[in-house]
Order: structure tokens, then C-alpha cells, then sequence
């Protein structure tokens, strides 16, 4: 434990850069997906119910909705901010920045888990685009993992 | 800062802007495309159909709709406030397309047939789009639609005989299939004199398509 919590706080390693273009595009994948949503939410108008995906049930429900906020809205600014994090480590080594960006993946899966429980337990539909959210959040916590536990490092390194 | 870090930075700046405004752009081109499908014999009205307006309105609305889904509920209300409005020049026709991942949409098509047999559908149309958060989420909701035939004073009985009735379920099928015939993806589905139209963003847009048709009177 102590070992575990050490790791998270020093400073990070230098990473590779090819691992860090893959958290910048994973964190795209989840930013335009979760805009995407977004701007749905916004546009007011109740998303037709279709034969093939169960979207509506799961927007429209009351779990959609968190203190008056979508969660949509906040998954946009939550990949927002790892996008940041790790664009500034591409671009200036701000180890700093990432960490904290990565140590938000921590909460995301937390989040994700719970919407992935409450889409098949209690809401019973699946929205693919909450599913995908979900996916790239698991990848980016995974990615996270293991630049903490110091396997990402330039080969060089 | 440096040039680089600032070209750097604009460079992300504006993936981000191009990534809103592409989807931004491409929402209002979808929302402004209509299905493109037509009735067709479909668009027959038949006595087994469940009608509210007069024979001979020039506008004829075609629904179909599933009680359980979140925008056929939103939409109820147009409908209602459009018959209201235009209850000369409307005449409205529900037809029942329950969809597969709505568990409680059979059951509920079904009660309003059942409550249908007994001259009453509108009535149970009415309880079941304005009380759906009431049963939609339950995994018996018969309990719930014996109350609503209570409520509108049915026969209570032959309603619970009725609800398990093959008749009464072929009646609900025979609607969805004429729906996936004309090849139907989505409810609500309006079909204004036999031609489908986007789902409008609001109830004035809503009654501007139909006083458009009320004057050209396209059959």
C-alpha cells in the first residue's frame, strides 16, 4: 500500500511519447463522444426511440442528470482536462500537469463502472456512445497504471 | 513563451474548436433530415384503427408509437394540444409499434386494446402517456393497468381476461408489422397525409406542418 502510494506521488518518469499521443487520442475519442452528447442534451429535443439502440431510455433517464448538470457535460470537460494534461507533457515535459490528469482517470473508471452498472441493472438499455465513453475511460485508467508503475519509459531510459 | 509553444497550443486550441463545430454541424443536418418514407395502402385509415378528429379533416395524422418511450411521452403532448387547437382540420390515428427494448411497451399496447374493446382507448392512451413514470420501470405493470381501468370505469374483469387475450396481442401486432412492412425504424413516426416528416423541435413547428397541409390539402 505504502509502496502503491508512493508511486503515485513522486514525480513521474519520463514517458514515451508515442504513449503519450495514445492517451491524447484516446482522450479525443472520449471528448468528441462525449460533446457529442452534449450538444444532443442541449438541443432540447427528446431523441426519437429507434429499433436497434436504447440511447433515449438511458439519456433521458434520471441518472442522465447530475446537480442540474448532464453528464455528458462533465465527461466533455473531464476528457478536456486529460487532454490538457497530456498535450502539455507532449509539449513541455509538464510532469506535473499529466500526473494530475492521470490520477483523474482514477475517478473516471470509478464514474464508468457506475453508469455501466446502472445501464444494465436498473435502466436495462445500453447507449452506445455512454458504452464507448465508458471503453475509452478503461483504456486511459489502464494506460495510467502503468505510466505509475514506471512501464512507459523512452527506451533509452 | 516561444513561438513554438504558442504555434503548439493554437495547433491543440484548434483540433478542440474543430472537433465541436464538425459535430455541432453535423447534428443540424441530421436533425433537419426527414425519413423519406411513405404510406403508401398504409396510409388507409380502417375501422380498426383508433381515430380522434373528424372523417373528414383535411389533415390526417398518422402516429405510430410506443407507450414506453421517452419521446413518443414528449410528443403526447403536442398531439394533445394540436387536437385540441385544430379539432376541425386534424384527425389523428395512434398505431401501436412497440419496440423490443421496452419491456413494458407490449403490455401496455395490449392494455390500451383491451381497454379499446370497450370503447375506451383514448381514455387508457391518455393515463398511459401521462403517468409512464409510474409503470415503465416496474416488472409487472398489470397491477398498475387494472388501477387505470378502475380509474376510467371498465369492466375489470373481462379487462384482466382481455389482457391476456391472443386477440387482443395479434391486434398490437398486426399494427408493428405494418409499421416494419413500411419499413419503420424509430416512434414516434408521424405521417402527415401519408408522407413521414422529421420529428419537429417544438409544438409551433409542429402546427405549422399541419396548416401548411390543412391549405394545400395534399391527400
Amino acid at each position: 500500500m505504502n509502496n502503491l502510494k508512493r508511486l503515485l506521488i513522486q514525480p513521474l518518469l519520463p514517458v514515451r511519447n508515442s504513449v503519450t499521443v495514445l492517451v491524447l487520442l484516446v482522450a479525443l475519442i472520449g471528448f468528441a463522444d462525449a460533446t457529442y452528447l452534449a450538444f444532443e442534451h442541449y438541443q432540447g429535443v427528446v431523441p426519437p426511440c429507434t429499433i436497434t439502440e436504447g440511447c433515449e431510455d438511458v439519456l433521458t433517464s434520471s441518472y442522465a442528470i447530475v446537480a442540474g448538470i448532464p453528464v455528458s457535460l462533465l465527461g466533455a470537460i473531464y476528457y478536456f482536462l486529460i487532454l490538457v494534461g497530456a498535450f502539455a507533457y507532449l509539449e513541455s515535459k509538464n510532469e506535473k500537469l499529466f500526473r494530475y490528469s492521470l490520477y483523474l482517470t482514477f475517478f473516471g473508471v470509478l464514474c464508468s463502472l457506475w453508469f455501466v452498472y446502472l445501464q444494465v441493472f436498473v435502466i436495462h438499455s445500453y447507449c452506445t456512445y455512454c458504452l464507448l465513453s465508458a471503453l475509452t475511460t478503461t483504456i486511459l485508467f489502464i494506460i495510467a497504471i502503468l505510466i505509475f508503475k514506471n512501464k512507459c519509459q523512452p527506451r533509452s531510459y | 513563451m516561444n513561438i513554438k509553444r504558442i504555434t503548439f497550443w493554437t495547433i491543440f486550441c484548434l483540433i478542440i474548436v474543430l472537433i465541436i463545430w464538425g459535430l455541432a454541424l453535423s447534428m443540424k443536418k441530421s436533425a433537419n433530415l426527414p425519413s423519406g418514407l411513405v404510406l403508401g395502402e398504409a396510409g388507409t385509415v380502417t375501422t380498426q384503427d383508433h381515430v380522434e378528429g373528424p372523417a373528414d379533416a383535411p389533415v390526417t395524422i398518422i402516429e405510430y408509437s410506443d407507450f414506453q418511450c421517452p419521446a413518443c411521452q414528449y410528443y403526447y403532448t403536442f398531439v394533445e394540444k394540436l387536437t385540441a387547437e385544430a379539432s376541425t382540420t386534424v384527425r389523428v390515428i395512434y398505431r401501436h409499434f412497440p419496440l423490443p427494448q421496452h419491456a413494458n411497451a407490449m403490455p401496455a399496447a395490449i392494455a390500451s386494446e383491451a381497454a379499446s374493446a370497450q370503447g375506451k382507448f383514448w381514455e387508457m392512451y391518455d393515463l398511459l402517456f401521462t403517468n409512464a413514470a409510474e409503470w415503465v420501470d416496474l416488472s409487472d405493470a398489470s397491477p398498475i393497468f387494472l388501477k387505470y381501468a378502475e380509474t376510467i370505469d371498465l369492466d375489470t374483469a373481462r379487462f384482466t381476461v382481455d389482457l391476456a387475450s391472443s386477440t387482443i396481442r395479434e391486434r398490437v401486432i398486426s399494427d408493428k408489422n405494418g409499421g416494419i412492412k413500411i419499413g419503420l425504424n424509430a416512434t414516434p413516426t408521424f405521417f402527415i397525409n401519408g408522407k413521414a416528416i422529421e420529428n419537429p423541435q417544438n409544438y409551433e413547428q409542429f402546427k405549422a406542418l399541419v396548416d401548411t397541409a390543412a391549405i394545400t390539402g395534399t391527400k
